[in-house]
């Protein structure tokens, strides 16, 4: 049976794309967009649509995607419907807390306001330190909230840190790591399980981390 | 006009919708009726503290909640096993034992805006009350004959046993905190986060291993991987147990549907034994789902072993073709309706006849 696969535009692609492509799968057609909605690949029976983060949640729960590639920041984000079935060990960056120098969020007693596009993960890490925290829900350049005053500090997910020292931030804490992941719809795992288990198993080969796990 | 809207997760089902859900209700409900299940009707509402008291891990977020006269806090059910559960151990106590009660009912779930998903559900399902784990096989085997009667080309039905996974956690050491989140890592087949547990908190290479297959063991080796894994006798024999139920059934004649998930861990505190998912192709989520059950009854003061499973009918109508009704439409003159009304009589003995006035003198039916 034919097996169809999320994939996360943006960030995670190329990677996921070359990754793919490593583990002998025929990713020309993702490689050749043009206006194609829909992937097939060209070695195997599967096919690929390339989506948001968010929705490739969305795909999977609902069973559209049989599998979905798409990062830890969105899974922590939201949705739990689903397997977790492997970490592809790339995308790697992480989920931090900062704020203006000499001015740590977490030092801060009493009610403190975050800035963040992720209000679930901010508001999880800090309820568990007992932190009295009001989310501020963010859509983009989160960097510039605490410096013009919206907010005491953010969390937001760091790759380098250039951009948080540009905007003089300061690093406070790391909320968790982040990688690729890859997910799979519970129903589609019980009817396609061979399919699943052969694509999960050959991603898993080249991320090089079958032995150690086992 | 002004838009006029509806609560979040609510829907309004039209004819070609209701037609394929009261086919399938029926076709279910036949099923039920045939391994001697009664059909019970319990109220809409009960009292949170009901849910609260039999649920260690109740999720609040989840019910809609209001308030009594006298400042009670009520909820509408989210299921039909604890209503019934709380009649069986309440009221009926001279009854003759086992109960065997069937139901098709709405209930009701809060769940995540914007996720296309439903809050009111109609579930159809039975409970075997007073009943240990040797009427497992009837249970199962009415569950592959709901399957069945269904009447998709492809189906499975999956079971797992908890009584597994608990003894293996109780034989590593593992407290309950531990063996209820490993339970959920499990469950949610979440692989690196489970690995990276395993290898913090479990030292014994053997059975470090053991838990980190549990969630892959399914499939078609499912009985042999369990097998292989497992780290003593004890776990070894409650494989065999899952094992003698497929070949129970399939010596009885049941068609061999059967697959196994040894990492089917869903509410943990809840489950006594077996645990059992169907799936259907085309369906995103499982269609019924069940258990056993032996403490829950405990907690309402009478206690008894109890088993049963439940079909979600909604998800199967999104699915299922439409079994198109034939509807013969009777024109007649206004001041003929009393013939017409006769003959429409007549015409209904064989299929539904639709009755329509019309300005020309003969009365005309049309297919």
């Amino acid at each position: 049976m034919s097996i169809s696969v999320a994939l996360t535009k943006g960030r995670l692609e190329a990677k996921t794309v070359s990754l793919l492509e490593k583990c002998g799968y025929g990713t020309e057609a993702l490689k050749d967009k043009g206006r194609a909605l829909v992937f097939p690949d060209s070695k195997k029976d599967v096919r690929y649509f390339l989506v948001k983060a968010n929705d490739c949640i969305t795909y999977v729960e609902h069973g559209v995607a049989d599998v979905g590639v798409v990062g830890k920041d969105t899974l922590m984000e939201g949705g739990s419907d689903y397997y977790e079935m492997l970490d592809l060990q790339t995308g790697k960056c992480c989920f931090i807390v900062a704020g203006l120098k000499d001015s740590s969020p977490l030092e801060k007693s009493g009610h403190i306001r975050i800035g963040t596009k992720y209000p679930n993960v901010a508001r999880n890490f800090f309820r568990q330190r007992g932190m009295d925290v009001e989310i501020i829900k963010i859509d983009g350049s989160v960097e510039l909230a605490p410096v013009l005053g919206l907010c005491d500090g953010i969390v937001d997910i760091m790759e380098t840190g250039t951009t948080l020292k540009e905007n003089g931030l300061v690093v406070y804490a790391k909320v968790a790591d982040i990688s690729a992941r890859v997910i799979v719809n519970k129903a589609s795992f019980k009817l396609k399980r061979d399919e699943i288990m052969a694509f999960v198993n050959d991603l898993e080969r080249m991320t090089g981390n079958a032995e150690e796990n086992r | 006009m002004e838009n006029v809207e509806m609560p979040v997760g609510m829907r309004d089902l039209f004819p070609a919708d209701t037609r394929k859900k009261a086919a399938f209700k029926k076709r279910i409900r036949n099923v039920f009726a045939a391994y001697g299940y009664q059909e019970i009707e319990t109220p809409l509402i009960e009292f949170y503290s009901t849910y609260r008291d039999a649920f260690a891990s109740i999720r609040e977020e989840e019910m809609y909640k209001f308030v009594d006269e006298s400042g009670k806090i009520l909820a509408l059910r989210t299921d039909m096993t604890l209503p019934i559960a709380r009649v069986c151990a309440s009221k009926i106590l001279d009854m003759e034992l086992p109960f065997r009660f069937a139901y098709c009912s709405d209930v009701y779930k809060v769940r995540q805006s914007f996720a296309g998903k439903r809050n009111e559900v109609t579930d159809c399902g039975v409970e075997l009350i007073g009943l240990d784990a040797s009427a497992d096989c009837e249970v199962l085997g009415c569950a592959l004959d709901v399957l069945e009667a269904v009447g998709l080309p492809s189906y499975t039905l999956e079971i797992g046993n908890s009584d597994f996974f608990r003894l293996a956690c109780s034989e590593a050491g593992l407290d309950r905190k531990d063996s209820l989140f490993l339970a959920d890592l499990t469950d949610r087949k979440a692989m690196p986060e489970l690995r990276e547990w395993l290898s913090e908190k479990i030292t014994d290479r053997k059975v470090r291993e053991f838990f980190a297959m549990v969630p892959l063991m399914n499939g078609r080796d499912a009985l042999n991987e369990a097998m292989r894994y497992s780290f003593s006798d004890a776990l070894r024999h409650e494989v065999s147990y899952l094992s003698g139920l497929r070949d129970t059934l399939c010596e009885a004649g049941y068609p061999d549907h059967i697959a196994f998930d040894f990492g089917k861990l869903p509410y943990l505190d809840y489950y006594t034994g077996i645990i059992f998912e169907g799936y259907v192709e085309g369906v995103g989520t499982g269609i019924l789902s069940g258990g056993r059950y032996d403490r829950l009854l405990a907690k309402f003061g009478r206690d008894l072993p109890a088993c049963g499973f439940g079909v979600k009918l909604d998800y199967l109508v999104e699915v299922l073709p439409d079994e198109k009704r034939k509807i013969r439409k009777l024109y007649y003159p206004k001041d003929k309706t009393a013939e017409a009304l006769k003959k429409a009589r007549e015409l209904r003995q064989e299929t539904a006849v639709e009755m329509i006035p019309w300005d020309q003198e003969d009365m005309e039916v049309r297919e």
